[in-house]
């Protein structure tokens, strides 16, 4: 469903995101994590048109996003990390303007909207301006937003941030079950048990390079390469062994 | 007294990085405001030098009507800064961001309430100090005063602005006890317009010009002479009038009372505004955090919109009408706008035809002629300060056009439409009326509405394309976008547009006026002429519309964000 190929973005000559090569299949939940400044939202921003890739392909559902955007925009919903919308609107007028973006409207329109407000509880709010919101709600309208057109493809931009835990296990369950429904998700998150728990794959991406592919045990494999770490059980220990993050030891040492 | 001061530190170095980092948007900015800044303030200084000199002339009362313009001048002063003080305070008290950061830190209420009443005094009075300085110059000149007159005037000046702060401050603590503070500011914010457009349109039907006129000085000896000016000594800006009057002639009677009148009761009012808030601002600040609700009366619109086929088209301009209407800040100056109109169209019939009937006929028809240029100076403005900025508007949120399935196509012509229905309305409006009350002929009507029609296509497409060439999606404050490098090339470009399509048709028109004086019919040469020049005026419109549209459209497909 989602295949990047040899894809590149540099900043003033800084690689951002270095070559990277990856299929996503159909329904497949994909997590892509890295630490800051890794190239995470940069190959995002790629894949849903916001940056232009300096070298690379990106192919969503058979088609070229360079050269056919606005088709393969119409079968992708974007969730960003920062939920920048529109204060003025309410948030029902925000979910009507964004279903209008993508072409629908009309009575199952408005019933799917009703739905998802209710879904992610935000019916009460509904009439009222955006710039009331808390960031949470807000993050919970962007990602209603994300879902009305019944996209083939999500793409997730660190969706947890902001989020309560009551919030967090709603957009788990959500993404498990569009995954089921052979939604494929696209997400990256600083959150390694978020990652482990909803990734049936996963990808480390270290300065600009993706660095390992596969499912955790895949990784775990990958890691005990190295032969030092034979029983490391948690996503945190192969992410730190792989970007070179060891030397958090010797912070929690200094703060001691 | 350090402590105090720390909290206006990251004020004080953020003006200190602007300053520092120096661009050549910013920089045409500072050259292009300073410019007008100076002009304005020689104008004030001039007016005021050359009516003091006239009152030193009038035999008897010279000093009294002196005496009364200055009282008048710090009554008008201290009004405008309690009013602003108000407004001022409601944004540093209540709604700016900072305050959640201070309020929450283990900061002395008293410190952040030191910080924020000096910064709410500065805020308020820097212009209203920057234009009274050309005044108390003017006075200083028209009465040779000693240098020490200019040495003083700041001394007095600066405890005289703290009495307006106190009391404004006060008012706005007490009013966010009542009213959550963004209705407030609202609410005095439509307030303020409605009292500048009150001022403004009596300052022009005044008619000023009539002062240019020798003969109408007798007129405004007779104003001020009658003009009941509450003099009342219990008013700060009587003792500041008290206080310089003797400062100008190189005495000092009374301006030790009056001067020590104006520090104490500065600092009692800094005193009690200072109680006052430690009673009452939390509770207010509390009330600010209020959410604000929206009432949905909106389906009328949302009906007659949907007259637009494209759903993408119709969500983007039901989205942005709904946006201006809801942002107070935008919509209320609309209220300057139609106080301009009608200032406009007053001009027209303020215009002394009766003074030379002979010419009338022509001189009319030239004025209209000229009008239209004037029209589209006045589309000019409103364009830079409505449609210009409306790419930039999309703000940060900007994201969600560009990652949805909306080409740029159909966002830049929401863009454009939004912006040209009303303004081919006003502009019709104002051509249409200010005919009417020049009583044109049906040929110079009916070119003016078909040349106003056509020039709002470029005046629009060179404003939507320009706003599109240069967007400021990270803005802080809507009123700055059109000041930026591109809302200048904007003015510019449009000036000079509206400049050429005069130049082209005021040749044919010329000719055809001509023709019908002697009573012949336009040779074919003639008419060649005029076909060619409106043939010109056309595309010289069309390019100012379909060039910057187009090569807008280009630069937001290129960007990135």
């Amino acid at each position: 469903m989602i295949k990047l190929i040899d894809l590149k973005k540099t900043f003033n000559g800084f690689p951002a995101v270095n070559g990277i090569t990856l299929k996503v299949e159909k329904g497949e939940l994909f997590c892509l994590v890295g630490p800051n400044g890794a190239g995470k939202t940069t190959t995002i921003k790629m894949m849903t048109g916001l940056l232009k890739p300096t070298g690379g392909k990106i192919i969503i559902d058979g088609n070229d996003l360079q050269e056919e955007p606005l088709m393969v925009k119409g079968i992708i919903g974007y969730i960003p990390d920062r939920p920048f919308i529109y204060e003025k609107l309410t948030g029902k007028e925000f979910l009507k303007f964004f279903a209008g973006l993508f072409g629908e409207e009309g009575k199952t329109v408005d019933d799917k909207i009703e739905r998802l407000l209710n879904l992610f509880e935000l019916k009460e709010w509904s009439e009222e301006l955006i710039e009331g919101y808390s960031h949470g709600m807000k993050q919970r309208l962007v990602i209603s937003s994300a879902l009305l057109h019944s996209p083939k493809v999500i793409i997730v931009d660190e969706p947890m941030v902001g989020l309560d835990p009551k919030g967090i296990r709603l957009v788990k369950r959500i993404f498990k079950k569009l995954s089921s429904d052979d939604v494929t998700i696209f997400m990256t998150t600083h959150n390694l048990s978020v990652a482990e728990e909803l990734g049936n794959r996963i990808g480390i991406i270290n300065e600009g390079n993706l660095i390992a592919v596969g499912t955790m045990d895949d990784l775990r494999k990958m890691a005990k390469g190295g032969g030092a770490y034979h029983d490391m059980p948690l996503l945190e220990d192969i992410f730190l062994r792989l970007t070179g993050g060891e030397e958090l030891d010797e912070v929690i040492e200094v703060l001691r | 007294m350090n402590d105090y001061l720390y909290l206006l530190q990251p004020r004080f170095k953020s003006t200190l990085n602007i300053l520092k980092r120096y661009n050549t948007d910013r920089l045409v900015k500072t050259v292009f405001f300073g410019l007008l800044g100076i002009l304005f303030w020689i104008g004030i200084y001039i007016i005021f030098h050359r009516v003091l000199l006239y009152f030193r002339g009038v035999q008897g009362i010279g000093d009294l009507l002196s005496e009364r313009l200055l009282s008048m001048v710090f009554l008008t002063f201290f009004s405008i800064l309690i009013f602003s003080n108000i407004t001022t305070s409601l944004s540093t008290f209540y709604i700016s961001e900072e305050l959640n950061l201070l309020l929450s830190a283990p900061v002395p209420q008293e410190r952040i309430f030191f910080s924020k009443f000096i910064e709410t005094m500065t805020d308020s009075s820097w212009m209203v100090l920057s234009f009274g300085l050309p005044v108390f110059i003017a006075y200083g000149t028209a009465y040779h005063s000693p240098f020490y007159y200019y040495l003083a005037i700041p001394f007095i000046l600066l405890p005289f602005l703290v009495i307006p702060s106190g009391i404004g401050i006060t008012i706005t603590v007490f009013l966010s006890k009542i009213l959550p503070a963004r209705m407030a500011r609202n609410f005095f914010f439509l307030l303020s317009i409605f009292a500048f457009i009150i001022l403004y349109l009596l300052f022009r039907f005044l008619r000023p010009e009539r002062f240019t006129d020798p003969e109408a000085f007798g007129s405004l000896v007779g104003y001020f002479t009658e003009l009941a000016i509450p003099a009342s000594p219990w008013i700060p800006s009587y003792w500041a009038t008290k206080a310089v009057l003797p400062l100008l002639k190189g005495g000092g009677e009374g301006l030790l009372f009056y001067f020590l009148m104006i520090l104490s009761t500065a600092l009692t009012s800094f005193i009690i505004v200072g109680w006052v808030s430690k009673k009452y601002y939390y509770d207010g600040w509390a009330r600010a955090q209020e959410k604000k609700s929206t009432s949905s009366g909106w389906k009328f619109m949302e009906s007659f919109l949907s007259i637009i086929r494209k759903p993408q088209a119709r969500s983007l301009i039901t989205k942005d009408i709904k946006t201006f209407v809801r942002d107070t800040a935008q919509w209320s100056q609309l209220f300057l706008l139609m106080a301009l109109v009608v200032v406009y169209l007053y001009n027209f019939k303020a215009i002394p035809f009766d003074r030379v009937p002979l010419a009338s006929f022509y001189l009319k028809n030239l004025i209209s002629f000229l009008n239209l240029g004037l029209a589209g100076l006045v589309l000019t403005a409103i364009t830079s300060r409505f449609i210009y900025p409306s790419v930039s508007l999309e703000g940060q949120a900007y994201w969600i056009v560009r990652s949805s399935p909306t080409s740029l196509r159909d966002f830049i012509w929401s863009k454009f439409w939004t912006g040209f229905i009303p303004l081919i309305l006003l502009a019709e409006f104002l051509i249409i009326v200010s005919n009417r009350i020049l009583n044109v002929t049906d040929f110079m009507m009916a070119l003016s509405t078909v040349t106003i029609f056509i020039m709002t296509f470029g005046i629009t497409g060179l404003g939507v394309g320009l706003g599109a060439i240069y967007p400021r999606f990270k803005f802080e404050n809507a009123a700055q976008i059109p000041m930026g490098f591109g809302g200048v090339l904007y003015m510019i470009l449009s000036m000079v547009f509206i400049s050429a399509t005069i130049v082209l048709e005021a040749w044919p028109v010329y000719i055809i006026f001509w023709v019908k004086f002697i009573g012949r019919a336009l040779r074919p040469s003639e008419i060649l002429i005029v076909v060619l020049s409106f043939f010109a005026v056309i595309l010289l419109n069309f390019l100012a519309f379909y060039l910057p549209m187009r090569i807008g459209l280009k630069k937001l497909e290129e960007r990135e964000i």
